[in-house]
């Protein structure tokens, strides 16, 4: 294939020598456009629904009549679509476009062969109606994290195959010399994931293990798709977008790099933490205990790092929505891991062990760090994709606001009412009952801030609908975005 | 057969910890794990240098950016 530099010769043999490597750039991007399109569009209106059965969810937990009447919309099932449609529709399509752009800037790359991701994109998608169809329908395995019917999931493995092949083909034709921390998290977490998926979905659904070692199976699964899948992708969108950003390299490479193999070795082991007070091996907790406090090195490591290269460059959080949203993420990353660990403590967990608070820590991790990271990732990829600038300022703002103050009282309002709803039930004087009772004003709170961040979320879909359908002007044709984004200075630039 | 799909899982494992090793390694080798400053460093070019951000809300940039 041509590369920019040859194109831009042969069309015009005085072409300044800064248009190479912007082209060089734009081509890259450019290259994405299709496939990152792709999964954006599918992963907000996944978004949209997830967000809608979470809201429908949510207010059952107070109001059990509402919405009884459908049998298909029944708590069970409207969790379940929830839990499945935000992680494998949003989450997932989030992270195949981010790390497909950010694999493709820095193997400097073009994308080929897009339509092998355009066909896995189509089988991840089909498969996934097919599951959340199957979900409401009553099918579910009740297999938590795996509840997608068996019909349905040889397609979501097919899809993934694709593009973890697709991943490492660009990786390893890529013109970079050296591998980025971000490439490290990519390249590992492509890999792991069909580990995980295929061993989970082997012993699970098609040759189920027997006794308690399907639960040690579950949650070895369950709790590495965000450590394993999740995590690393939203860690390599941070160690990309952070420095990228600021315009300042990250403030040490060399942390990063220890906070990346530390995580490799300890993450896989922790999920034994949430079977404590189980009936299966102590020795097996023991390990899975000591490895969530293992985890304290990299969360540390990564937290220092990340907070020592936004020394100084605090200011900048009032100009760059990316940033806000990254930054938003990566402190929340730090606080969820810390807390994580220490709810892997026996003491601790048999507190908050079936508790609410659970409930508030999923939604501390997969929604304050990864989900508002992957916020910020689309607000920087989305214009140099586009070539056009996002459309709303105040939508941006609405949308940042309204997500991070909904989320952060969701996760004190299910961690409070978590934390007493697991005293009163160690407590055998209270009848269970009251111990419900009492979880009542926490749950509407859950409710009314998850009405919050769906206002958001509209807000970032009519932004993003906005954006594609806006016509590209003289003003916002430039390959490289935001450099002098004000019209004056952009007129006086051409 | 259930034994079959547990010696799969069992030989999946190890295959999935040597490579780990197997990277390591050879990150160690090619030199990835020496001269940091130049890893942090190269996700900058000439057309998006260090000290310059990339990034700001839709017509709110600083009148001069560095």
């Amino acid at each position: 294939m041509a590369s920019a530099s040859s194109l831009a010769a042969s069309i015009s043999p005085g072409t300044p020598a800064d248009t190479v490597p912007r082209a060089e750039l734009s081509e890259i991007d450019d290259s994405t456009k299709s496939p990152a399109l792709f999964f954006l569009c599918s992963a907000i209106l996944w978004l949209l629904v997830g967000t809608a059965f979470a809201v429908i969810s949510s207010w059952k937990l107070h109001s059990p009549e509402f919405l009884n009447q459908w049998e298909w919309l029944t708590f069970g099932r409207a969790r379940t679509a929830h839990l499945n449609t935000v992680v494998y529709g949003w989450a997932v399509n989030a992270s195949f476009a981010v790390s497909l752009w950010i694999m493709a800037r820095l193997s400097r790359s073009v994308v080929r062969h897009s339509g092998i991701l355009m066909l896995a994109g189509a089988f991840w998608n089909i498969g996934l109606t097919v599951g959340i169809i199957g979900i409401l329908a009553g099918d579910s395995t009740s297999v938590e994290w795996l509840e997608i019917p068996p019909y349905a999931t040889p397609m979501l493995f097919i899809a993934y195959a694709l593009i973890g092949g697709w991943t490492v083909v660009t990786f390893r034709f890529g013109k970079s010399e050296h591998i980025y921390v971000s490439q490290w998290y990519l390249l590992a977490a492509f890999f792991w994931f069909p580990w995980l998926y295929s061993v989970a979905q082997i012993m699970l659904i098609f040759a189920p293990a027997r006794g308690t070692v399907q639960s040690l199976v579950n949650w070895w699964f369950a709790h590495n798709v965000l450590g394993l899948w999740l995590t690393p992708v939203g860690l390599a969108a941070v160690y990309y977008f952070l420095p990228k950003v600021l315009g300042k390299p990250i403030h040490s490479y060399y942390l990063s790099v220890l906070g990346f193999w530390s995580l490799a070795l300890f993450y896989n082991w922790a999920g034994m933490h949430h079977l404590i007070g189980g009936p299966v091996p102590a020795w097996v907790l023991t390990a899975g205990i000591a490895a969530s406090f293992m985890m304290v090195i990299p969360v540390v490591v990564t937290g220092i790092n990340h907070h020592l290269t936004m020394v100084g460059s605090f200011h900048m959080l009032k100009y760059s929505p990316t940033l806000r949203f990254i930054v938003f993420g990566a402190v929340n990353y730090t606080l969820s891991s810390l807390l994580g660990s220490t709810m892997a403590d026996r003491n601790v967990s048999e507190v908050v062990h079936f508790t609410h608070a659970i409930v508030g820590h999923s939604h501390h991790g997969l929604y304050a760090f990864f989900t508002m990271v992957m916020f910020g990732s689309i607000y920087y990829m989305l214009p140099r994709i586009l070539r056009k600038e996002w459309p709303s300022a105040m939508l941006i703002s609405i949308h940042f606001w309204t997500t991070a103050v909904g989320v952060i009282v969701m996760v004190i309002a299910l961690s409070v009412v978590g934390a007493r709803e697991g005293l009163e039930m160690n407590n055998a004087n209270i009848p269970f009952i009251d111990v419900v009772k009492h979880t009542v004003a926490g749950l509407e709170l859950r409710s009314y801030s998850g009405m919050l961040m769906t206002v958001g979320h509209i807000a970032f879909a009519v932004n993003f609908l906005w954006m594609l359908l806006k016509p590209r002007t003289a003003q916002n044709s430039e390959p490289t975005l935001f450099r002098q984004p004000t019209p004056d200075l952009e007129t006086a630039a051409q | 057969m259930e034994w079959f799909f547990y010696g799969f899982a069992f030989l999946m494992a190890v295959a999935i910890t040597a490579s780990a090793v197997f990277a390591l390694q050879w990150a160690s080798k090619k030199g990835q794990l020496r001269d940091f400053e130049k890893g942090a460093a190269s996700i900058f070019d000439d057309k998006e240098p260090i000290g310059q951000p990339t990034d700001f809300f839709p017509g709110k940039a600083p009148k001069s950016p560095r």
